[in-house]
């Protein structure tokens, strides 16, 4: 029998820890160049930067 | 006998390094560049701190948003026929028909010419007025084949030419897998009475999944990043309608020398193929992880 390496979480896949910092980063500038598109006349981009590094650190403890 | 992950480390020491020098230090000196205006022939040549500017322009460029959209358009279009076509050449190459060596080394060919000279060679057959195809489907179907002056005419041609290029190199990573597939499963199932789509979905499929996978990244990030053989065929043109993000980028960085914005753009697109080869290799093994 083998053992499935990493652990599930609340994202829908089996992950390990590297996968949940790469998630957390790729999640990271994604939310950063959609809020300088989209959000940034009307919000700061440092509300992005605290929204997305709060969801980094879940994604890495809970994900 | 175990050895000591002191002989590893030493065994790979000098791969890591090469490594380090030719990857990552190259990547941390772009990503420190991106966030510096940098611009040879401006008033200020020297590099000025900028933090996310350049990616805020970058989000806001109509062009440079253009480029992407092709490119994604492009890469969709060549790399769906080519893993199809070649699935489908490496499939008859697996049966004996007459003439089979020929056709393996003819069809073989392509993948051994230099881009730069698959493009020269495309232009030259393109060009109206000299190249034989815009005289044949004047000829035949009455069509004004002209890529200086359509778009879709353009567009159409890199594609194929991009098709043309690659197949063989999809067809021979296909043939090395369906060559190395096991025989009894595909046996047994037709000793069972299963029909031929019905092994090729529930046995062929499955087996030729980590080939597959392993063709279509290559394939993406090849397709990602074209540049040559686009340059000589329509130099990005008519207009930008088939400027994709390589020669974009190129267009930003050398005649106009601006390196930040330039390293701006390439590290989104290596964060765009990154990120797609992941959602798709998540896609494509999701259910597998499910079932485990």
């Amino acid at each position: 029998m083998t053992t499935m390496p990493g652990r599930r979480g609340f994202l829908p896949i089996r992950t390990n820890a590297f996968d949940r910092v790469f998630i957390s980063v790729v999640l990271f500038v994604a939310v950063h160049l959609l809020w300088m598109r989209f959000l940034e006349p009307a919000l700061p981009l440092w509300v992005a930067t605290v929204l997305s590094v709060a969801l980094g650190a879940l994604i890495v403890r809970k994900g | 006998m175990m050895r000591s992950p002191t002989t590893g480390w030493l065994l790979l020491a000098p791969t890591i390094a090469v490594l380090v020098l030719t990857g990552v230090l190259p990547f941390l000196y772009v990503l420190v560049i991106s966030f510096f205006d940098w611009n040879l022939f401006a008033l200020n040549p020297e590099p000025r701190w900028t933090a996310a500017n350049n990616f805020r322009r970058l989000v806001h460029d109509a062009e440079f948003l253009k480029s992407i959209w092709l490119t994604l358009l492009f890469t969709f279009w060549v790399v769906l026929s080519q893993i199809v076509l070649g699935f489908a050449l490496a499939r008859l190459m697996m049966r004996d028909f007459p003439f089979k060596k020929l056709f393996r080394a003819v069809h073989t060919l392509p993948l051994m010419i230099a881009p730069i000279a698959v493009g020269a060679t495309w232009r030259l057959m393109t060009v109206p007025g000299l190249g034989p195809i815009p005289y044949y489907l004047k000829d035949w179907f009455g069509l004004d084949y002209r890529l200086s002056m359509f778009p879709d005419q353009a567009f159409a041609s890199v594609v194929l030419m991009d098709i043309w290029h690659w197949t063989p190199f999809v067809t021979l990573t296909m043939l090395a897998g369906l060559s190395n597939l096991p025989q009894e499963p595909v046996e047994q199932a037709r000793i069972d009475g299963a029909q031929e789509w019905q092994i090729f979905r529930d046995i062929i499929l499955p087996f030729m999944k980590p080939v597959l996978l392993t063709t279509i990244f290559i394939r993406i990030m090849d397709a990602l990043r074209v540049v040559d053989e686009v340059w000589m065929l329509t130099q990005g043109g008519p207009g930008a309608e088939t400027r994709f993000i390589g020669l974009h980028i190129w267009k930003i960085v050398f005649p106009k020398t601006d390196y930040g914005y330039g390293s701006a753009m390439s590290l989104l697109t290596l964060y765009m193929t990154i990120v797609i080869c992941w959602l798709l290799y998540a896609a494509m093994t999701a259910r597998r992880g499910n079932a485990s």
